[in-house]
């Protein structure tokens, strides 16, 4: 009964937060091009890098710019549901907002999920289709029905890691107060996931593939699709991509559910 | 009739670390964490029948709002069992959300940038209120709380009393068996908080919706909620009647008697006199039983007596008096 509540109010529940900013549309203009711009740059950094030495960790640039393109998009579309989100928990928790939350009759999660959809995304979605668009005509892939619907299935896998972690992340402020210092750790890491992870050293390759798995959304899929060898997953790479969004989502699950029993509110 | 909230020896511990002083303290304290214990409520019993008015009072850090979240599925009890509306309100969350209002007088549930209307839009879906059933309570909830004027405005422009209108009314859309208000009228000027008052007393009476709220303000209780339950230190100190109140600390009456002349000095066994202005003179009835009959009796026939006053302590009064004497009176009150 509340998981139908909860389905049928999330429609609403965006057509609200995309009110909200369509309040101020200037602003919402300006943070696409903002940050179309500033992805755009950095990523001609990375060509110019690529193009001086000509490979990286032997990918060549077009393969590195569709590695790129599924990180922005996976990233975008994990971030849409989560991150700005979840990044003001500790501010709910502390001033007590959380409390208001909690006393509505759906999931907590998805009220705040999808209240704070976030359409300011859409600056790196574009761009990530953009370039992806342009890798994919460049690369050597040989194109069939399942293995389109896997690229999108590690795309969905990926977008889950994000908002998995993002979740946890979030939900741990209900326990400890303040969680956003976290977020330094997953964006130290979410930038090292830009290259082929081959590039560092085994503990790095490790951290990303197990503790903060960001390795999924990037490097792993696209070596598998590109058919390049991937480090410790081997054979098993292939389905460890698909796998890993669901995994992370059931653990970020249990970690909301625990932070949920214990939280205490921040007095008052 | 069977109670609609019963709580039977609550309490809920919080663990804290302990802060220790300077930047020293700081920095020890991230190599060795120790941690306090706060027992915010204390065994606390009590039930509340359906359409009940109920003030939950007590000082700051007396375990009000921790009683509220309870109650309302927010925090976990540590020990004690805790039902509302037949349920364990942490175990069904949800379910028990369905069937409550909440308002938290310092954190508002509406939608900042966006009209009220939109919230309240929202509200409807979410409680999957009927669209005829809606209709009529935002008619009555608009015309009662005078919201006419600004449903159609963004929150953000709303004053803070038309703000609380507008939070109430809409813990009131989908009607709840129960409202919590936490602190309510905080920060309130004199007219809102009169208006809410009224209205909240109203929707108790006609609409027979139990109501639960947390205040630091008395006139809140003396306007809405005939019943009391006072609290201090987590632990349950006062749960009755305010006259019960009143008549456990020995009700000291105020009785003024206004002469013609001034009669000079008087002395009354039956009323000891605070304040003498000459022609009006003040006493206090420490005795309960004390009538005026039996002062005007002592007084005899002798005096120009011209008026006679009798005014019961302000609510404000008991309850100080109460708290003063908390550790005699606790145990003779409850």
């Amino acid at each position: 009964m509340a998981l139908v509540r909860t389905l049928a109010v999330i429609p609403h529940l965006v057509r609200m937060f995309v009110r909200t900013k369509l309040e101020y549309p200037g602003a919402l203009v300006l943070s696409w091009v903002s940050q179309a711009v500033s992805y755009g740059s950095m990523y001609t950094a990375i060509a110019l890098i690529v193009a001086r030495f000509g490979t990286l960790g032997g990918w060549s640039w077009s393969e590195i710019a569709l590695l790129l393109s599924f990180h922005l998009l996976a990233y975008s579309t994990g971030a849409s549901f989560s991150f700005t989100q979840f990044r003001v928990m500790e501010d709910l928790v502390r001033q007590g907002t959380m409390d208001a939350l909690l006393v509505k009759p759906i999931s907590t999660w998805t009220y705040l999920v999808f209240s704070g959809f976030n359409i300011g995304y859409a600056g790196h979605v574009a761009l990530a289709i953009g370039l992806m668009g342009w890798a994919l005509t460049q690369v050597e892939v040989t194109w069939s029905f399942p293995l389109a619907l896997y690229f999108i299935a590690t795309l969905v896998s990926g977008a889950m890691v994000v908002c998995a972690l993002m979740t946890m992340i979030g939900a741990t402020a209900m326990v400890f107060v303040r969680s956003r210092h976290l977020y330094s750790i997953f964006f130290g890491f979410w930038e090292l996931a830009r290259y082929p992870i081959t590039i560092f050293p085994l503990p790095i390759q490790v951290l990303l593939l197990t503790a903060v798995p960001l390795g999924f959304i990037s490097t792993v899929p696209v070596s598998v699709i590109l058919g390049k060898p991937v480090p410790m997953l081997g054979d098993f790479a292939g389905l460890a991509c698909v796998l890993a969004g669901p995994a992370m989502a059931g653990l970020a699950m249990l970690h909301w559910r625990w932070c949920l029993r214990n939280y205490q509110g921040a007095g008052g | 009739m069977s109670a609609i909230i019963e709580v039977s020896g609550v309490a809920k511990t919080f663990r804290q670390p302990k802060r220790l002083p300077g930047l020293g303290g700081a920095i020890r304290s991230l190599f060795s964490r120790d941690y306090t214990e706060v027992r915010a409520v204390q065994d606390v019993s009590f039930a509340i029948a359906p359409g009940e008015a109920v003030g939950y009072l007590g000082p700051n850090g007396a375990g009000k709002s921790t009683m509220i979240k309870m109650m309302t599925g927010i925090l976990v009890p540590t020990a004690g069992s805790l039902s509302v509306l037949g349920r364990e309100p942490h175990a069904h969350r949800m379910t028990n959300a369905a069937e409550i209002g909440v308002v938290f007088g310092q954190r508002s549930q509406l939608w900042w940038d966006l009209p009220v209307r939109d919230s309240f839009d929202l509200h409807r879906h979410i409680y999957e209120v009927p669209e005829a059933r809606f209709a009529d309570n935002l008619a009555f909830l608009t015309t009662m709380l005078g919201m006419a004027d600004y449903l159609d405005r963004p929150v953000r422009q709303l004053s803070l009393g038309q703000r609380m209108r507008a939070e109430i009314a809409m813990a009131l859309l989908h009607d709840p068996k129960i409202l919590f208000l936490d602190e309510p009228t905080i920060g309130l000027d004199v007219v809102a908080k009169d208006a809410v008052r009224k209205f909240l007393a109203q929707i108790n009476r006609e609409r027979g919706t139990t109501i639960i709220l947390t205040t630091h303000d008395l006139q809140d209780i003396e306007e809405i909620c005939p019943r009391l339950i006072m609290v201090d230190d987590g632990k349950l100190l006062f749960d009755g009647e305010l006259p019960r109140l009143r008549a456990a600390l020995g009700s000291r009456r105020r009785l003024r008697l206004e002469f013609g002349s001034d009669p000079g000095p008087i002395t009354l066994t039956t009323a000891r006199l605070v304040t003498d202005d000459g022609a009006a003179k003040h006493f206090l009835l420490d005795a309960e039983d004390t009538s005026i009959l039996d002062v005007l009796t002592e007084l005899g026939s002798g005096y120009d007596l011209k008026d006679v006053t009798l005014e019961e302590p302000a609510i404000e009064e008991v309850i100080r008096t109460f708290y003063q004497s908390k550790p005699q009176r606790a145990a003779e009150a409850l």
